[in-house]
């Protein structure tokens, strides 16, 4: 194990390298590239045996991965934004062929208009795939989640395909203190591959033709069975992981709870910003102020347990949303949370911030917090800084 | 040697007996002589079309080969996967992309042209029935000037995307064309491409009764007549160097050609045409054969 400072992006690709991936279906998009690149680089180099597909669109990566992931050997592929979008098709074939494939989402705004930054509409917008959705918060997180991830989804146990989320630029491009374990360290704790089936000329077997209604019926059910059933899985194969590999980390539980036990107030996120709400935490606790927070680290599974145990008793919930469900007022993370603690918390308020690199940092955060002690006014606010507060869009009667 | 048809037969038989296809169905021939031609070791990657229902519903499948079914686009990048596991794992497998026009000419054409840009080693087959039959018979980028479609009642106002000549652009080793009413060309073309490292490209016609609009009966009938009247050329592009197949040669001279009303007539999706339209596809058959014969020409 060696500690070396580096970005997220790297940190994934490192990962791949770790977990002696086969194939790589490649094609670049900001912020995820420079992953694709320095697995170019490590290629071109010979430090890895990665095959890598250079393909000529993100729809056609997802389906490269898939073929050579049916073909018998691990497979990743990693994209952003409208490439996930240009995806959505294949990410859903994935998931129904019920076949192990790993990807990493550096995660974008979603356009129009055109936005490199960071938001989580794009990841958040396939959380009814049928793939496992784990969310990092720093890059020691992106490695460990993506090396996890290949050993969570060849579990016989699960056989599906994993995204591991990461916030675009803020932990893409930032370099961070990354411990990375030793090649021996992670064959220790990575199987060899293992998938439901293999396409292989000696066997001649159909996959994906088309299925009478129950039995399409019955597959669709067998993978929220599986999905739901992760839960487990994914908390047995994380102690392994802190034991094997990381014992910093704590992967024994899905979500992840920072001063929660006595605290009143209960703020839920997802992702990079969790460092800057913990610092905001710990300001309103010297105040005197029990508030504690809750990060989701996985949004599918959605660990039903784990959360209404968490936010049990509190006075109030805020939930933070860095990502849209148009029409619904609030973000998913609200919907979700929402619908898992109402009958059990008085209080639960929303925020939407930080769309497409809206900056939200410790004070901003502070501001929300306190307001929300406070007591919000409305369910659900759309939060912007300060300095963007009088921004006014000219809308297309506007311009006539 | 070429085998005789016999012998072939014997062969493995890429489809089983009890498919969903359509009596009469040119596309359930062509892959039965897809067996005869690459024998084993092939693995098939169908994308949407008429072939995902020919197979017949899961559990059962009545190709007689592997089958991984994927969505329309995604035909010539999974492909791409599987050969490269394959490579990965030390194993000799034909990988095989069996599409119809619309999955190639148009939905699929990126994909396709990226793994030919690639020279991905995979055998890429277009079952060209010019239309978008398994929805009903729209049109597609393959549907002849003139034709009627669903899409088109009042017949098709465009060419025919010429696939195969843009796929001799794309600089790939092997591409040629066949039709369903030349099994020995068309078996003897898929055994040479098999035999070739690198992107391979086989255009198939296959005359669709249904939506051509003729009797099931006569499918091998009026594939023959597309290659007789030249509308249909059969040749190879192989190294680098155009041949032009021997059922096509007479097509070189515009005075062997037999005249293309034998064909349009053959069929009821032509009905509408004028005498001024069907000179406009005389005018596209000669255009293609101007095209093939200054390759030949300049090689
Ligand atoms: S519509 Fe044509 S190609 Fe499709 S199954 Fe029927 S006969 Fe075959």
């Amino acid at each position: 194990m060696i500690r070396k400072v580096i970005s997220g992006n790297e940190a994934v690709a490192l990962g791949v390298k770790l977990a002696r991936v086969g194939v790589t279906g490649i094609y670049p998009i900001t912020p995820q590239t420079t992953i694709i690149e320095k697995l170019a680089e490590m290629r071109a180099k010979g430090e890895i045996e990665t095959e890598i597909v250079r393909v000529e669109s993100e729809h056609s990566a997802m389906a490269a991965t898939f073929g050579a992931a049916l073909g018998g050997v691990r497979a990743f592929t990693a994209t952003a934004s409208q490439g996930l979008l240009y995806m959505h098709e294949m990410i859903w074939w994935v998931a129904g062929s019920r076949v192990p494939v790993v990807m990493v989402v550096g995660t974008r705004a979603v356009g129009a208009p055109w936005n490199i930054w960071n938001e989580h509409t794009d990841f958040t917008s396939e959380r009814d795939s049928g793939w496992i959705m784990a969310f990092a918060s720093n890059p020691q997180e992106a490695l460990d989640l993506t090396l996890q991830a290949f050993r969570i989804s060849e579990d016989e146990r699960v056989f599906l395909p994993m995204m591991v989320g990461m916030d675009g630029f803020i932990l893409s491009h930032t370099k961070t203190n990354v411990l990375i374990p030793d090649q021996e360290q992670v064959d220790d704790f990575l199987l060899p591959r293992r998938q439901p089936y293999v396409i292989d000329p000696e066997d001649p077997i159909g996959m994906g033709n088309i299925f009478p209604p129950e039995g399409y019926m019955r597959l669709r059910e067998s993978i929220d069975l599986a999905l739901r059933n992760s839960e487990d899985i994914i908390k047995e194969i994380g102690r392994e992981y802190n034991k094997k590999i990381n014992p910093l980390g704590d992967y024994s539980t899905l979500n992840v709870s920072y001063k929660l036990e006595d605290a009143d107030y209960a703020i839920v996120l997802m992702g990079a910003w969790a460092g800057d709400a913990m610092e905001a935490v710990d300001t309103l606790r010297e105040k005197g102020i029990k508030i504690g927070m809750l990060r989701i680290r996985y949004l599918r599974p959605w660990s039903e347990k784990e959360i209404r145990n968490a936010l049990k008793d509190k006075r109030a919930v805020l939930v933070l949303d860095r990502s849209t469900s148009f029409g619904r007022g609030g973000g998913p993370l609200y919907v979700e949370v929402k619908s898992t603690i109402s009958d059990i918390v008085p209080q639960i308020k929303g925020v939407v911030s930080g769309l497409g690199g809206v900056t939200v940092n410790k004070s901003e955060l502070l501001y929300i917090f306190n307001k929300f002690v406070e007591g919000l006014k409305d369910d659900v606010i759309w939060y912007y800084p300060k300095e963007v507060g009088k921004i006014e869009l000219r809308t297309p009667r506007d311009i006539e | 040697m070429s085998l005789g048809l016999r012998e072939i037969l014997n062969k493995h038989n890429g489809i089983l007996s009890g498919t969903s296809a359509c009596p009469g169905c040119p596309e359930n021939m062509a892959m039965r002589m897809l067996g005869m031609g690459l024998g084993k070791d092939v693995v098939l990657v169908v994308v949407a079309g008429c072939s995902s229902v020919i197979q017949g519903n899961a559990p059962y499948n009545a190709y007689n080969f592997p089958t991984v079914n994927v969505a329309f686009a995604a035909g010539p990048a999974t492909a791409a996967g599987l050969a490269r596991a394959y490579k990965q794992r030390g194993k000799n497998v034909t990988v095989v992309v069996w599409a119809g026009d619309g999955g190639s000419a148009d939905i699929g054409f990126a994909s396709l042209s990226g793994a030919a840009e690639r020279n991905d080693n995979i055998l890429y087959l277009t079952v060209d029935n010019e239309a978008y039959m398994n929805s009903g018979g729209q049109r597609s980028g393959s549907t002849p000037f003139g034709a009627i479609t669903t899409t088109t009642p009042e017949g098709k106002k465009e060419n025919k995307k010429n696939l195969p000549l843009l796929m001799i652009a794309h600089n790939v080793p092997y591409v040629a064309t066949a039709s369903v009413g030349y099994p020995h060309d068309y078996i003897e073309k898929l055994k040479k491409a098999k035999q070739v490292e690198g992107f391979k490209y086989v255009h198939v016609l296959t005359p669709d009764p249904y939506g051509w609009l003729f009797d099931p009966s006569k499918t091998p009938e009026v594939a023959k007549l597309a290659v007789q009247t030249c509308y249909w050329p059969l040749f190879e592009y192989y190294n680098g160097k155009l041949s032009i197949s021997s059922e096509s040669l007479h097509c070189l001279d515009r005075r062997t050609r037999r005249p293309i009303r034998d064909f349009l007539s053959a069929q009821g999706r032509f009905k509408r045409l004028t005498e001024d339209q069907i000179k406009i596809l005389e005018q596209y058959i000669d255009n293609v054969w101007e095209k093939l014969k200054s390759m030949l020409d300049n090689q």
